[in-house]
């Protein structure tokens, strides 16, 4: 079992970058279970996905010691570092994110303005670069989840964003 | 022009939009496609959260089978809707929260004594009052049971998955259509934004049920009487019908003086849910045959409850679980017959203490009934529940 915390501020998309890892679960026929959690500002409060993917069932409904957290804002690091694994990876826009342990991350919000003029593709760089650290599931997997996912006449820009991510974590 | 989920167009139109296979879907909408599924074909509602997804589904996917979603004012008049256009001879349903749930109450009671069948789903969210605006809780156990007044039955269900809610949608909309009675799905905020796989089946999988219906003008001349389900005559169809949440005889002309009346009307509404009780409750039992301690959980807690009870197994204790689907009426009879088998009941839920006070109805003196809960919207984990297993072992 594998459990997964995605956490920034609302408008980055965390929620999103969950729900896509965990149809890519799904399509690869894994159990998976993802929930969310975000204040009820539309903008700018808190923002976490959770992600569970097992081959046995899930019994739990949200992440109880987050086996990888990744942090693309502060506030969302601050509000959840407590939850990761003393030995779980922690994976940061390092441009963003100062965290008081070690970590491994890229500047993901400057390299997506960087390659596809829009900082809004963050969730998918961020979301490729964790797929290359822990080969959770297949890139082929999250590729077709965004192609489901993202609103009509984006899917190229997203799937590029999550290869420049990706191509960023095998480094 | 009324719409049955049942007609070959529509049995086409489902198959074509909603293939069968498995979903990564969200419990909401797991519940606009029971809903669906189950023949809905009109919604009135005021979005709330964590219930609004529903509320979007059926906007969204409602016109595709020429079906009808409407915007509201508020929640009093969203079920309001619901009562009239149930009353044309659409399935209905509407979603709601906590606080929106207080509003409905009047009409709710309006739809008890008017018989009229429609789906009310309750999104928990905590609270009281506007609480924890985007977080689950089990804290409206009563508030179905008993949030509208005066002497009257309800049914409440209680979905545990994703793919429950699907499931549990249906049989709501089967039991209010047979029983002519309003139904309550008690969902909550967790599950209704988690997401998981789910299996859409093929419509032949589904089984529904629709209301009777008068066969001529003289059985319609009785809308509330003469049969213990009465048959719905629906409005636009010739009949001269009065619909009143008064005290009514059975043609439904109002009479508010006459004890016997009121006596007679109540207590067959009362009769209609406890003649099929046992057809209305539905529960899951694991390892109930060779236990010490039982756990009864329901909703979202039973999850994390039956993780717990493995664990627990794994360590020698001999633990059970006992889930209500149906949670109004309680299956109470069940419990106690499992209560002489253990020592200690142990009752997981996201509130201060409510479904257990309908377990210890059932349970005698010596049996330690114990709550294990939770509350601020944070779902009970694996581990605390195992804690409290161990603690009474």
């Amino acid at each position: 079992m594998m459990q997964i915390r995605l956490a920034g501020i609302g408008g980055q998309g965390v929620i999103l970058a969950g729900v896509i890892l965990g149809e890519a679960a799904a399509i690869e026929g894994l159990n998976v279970l993802q929930t969310q959690d975000y204040g009820s500002a539309s903008r700018g409060g808190h923002s976490i996905a959770d992600v569970i993917i097992s081959k046995e069932p899930i019994y739990e409904l949200m992440v109880t010691k987050a086996d990888v957290l990744v942090a693309l804002a502060q506030l969302g690091y601050d509000s959840t570092k407590e939850e990761l694994k003393r030995d779980g990876i922690l994976i940061v826009d390092t441009d963003l994110v100062k965290p008081d342990r070690d970590y491994i991350g890229a500047p993901f919000t400057h390299l997506a303005e960087e390659n596809t003029g829009l900082a809004l593709t963050v969730n998918m760089v961020a979301l490729g670069y964790l797929v290359a650290k822990t080969g959770i599931v297949k890139k082929e997997s999250v590729e077709e989840a965004i192609k489901r996912r993202v609103p009509k006449g984006t899917e190229d820009i997203n799937v590029k964003a999550f290869r420049v991510g990706y191509e960023e974590g095998l480094k | 022009m009324i719409i049955r989920g049942d007609e070959p167009e529509q049995l086409r139109l489902l198959r074509k939009l909603y293939k069968p296979g498995n979903y990564f879907m969200q419990g909401n909408e797991a519940v606009a496609y029971g809903a669906l599924f189950a023949g809905c074909r009109f919604y009135a509602g005021y979005p709330i959260t964590p219930s609004s997804e529903i509320a979007e589904t059926m906007a969204r996917e409602l016109p595709k089978l020429h079906g009808y979603y409407l915007q509201m004012e508020d929640e009093i008049g969203s079920i309001a809707a619901m009562v009239g256009a149930s009353w044309t001879g659409f399935k209905v349903m509407t979603a709601t929260s906590g606080p929106g749930f207080s509003l409905m109450q009047e009409n709710l009671g309006y739809a008890v004594m008017t018989e009229t069948p429609l789906v009310l789903v309750d999104v928990q969210r905590s609270g009281p009052s506007t609480g924890q605006a985007t977080k689950g809780a089990q804290g409206d156990f009563f508030q179905a049971r008993w949030g509208t007044h005066g002497d009257h039955p309800i049914v409440a269900v209680s979905p545990v998955s994703v793919e429950d809610a699907f499931w549990e949608t249906i049989r709501a909309f089967n039991i209010a259509e047979k029983l002519r009675s309003p139904v309550v799905v008690l969902f909550d905020g967790v599950i209704a934004h988690t997401r998981e796989q789910m299996r859409i089946p093929d419509v032949s999988e589904v089984e529904i049920t629709y209301r009777k219906l008068p066969k001529n003008e003289e059985e319609a001349k009785l809308p509330f009487g003469g049969a213990l389900v009465p048959p719905m005559p629906l409005f636009g169809h010739g009949y001269f019908t009065h619909v009143t949440g008064s005290t009514h005889k059975e043609n439904g002309l109002r009479d508010v003086y006459t004890q016997e009346v009121h006596d007679r009307l109540v207590r067959r509404i009362h009769k209609k849910i406890e003649e099929h009780e046992e057809e209305i409750q539905k529960w899951e039992e694991y390892f109930t045959d060779d236990m010490d301690i039982l756990i009864v959980s329901w909703g979202v807690s039973a999850r994390p409850s039956l993780g717990a009870v493995l664990k627990a197994r794994d360590d020698g204790i001999k633990a059970g679980l006992f889930v209500p689907k149906t949670v109004h009426p309680f299956p109470g009879k069940r419990i106690r017959e499992l209560s002489k088998k253990v020592r200690v009941i142990l009752v997981p839920e996201m509130n201060l203490g409510q479904l257990i006070l309908e377990v210890q109805r059932y349970v005698n003196d010596d049996v330690l009934l114990k709550g294990v809960n939770k509350i601020g919207g944070v779902p009970l984990r694996v581990e605390e529940i195992l804690r409290e297993i161990r603690g009474v072992a």
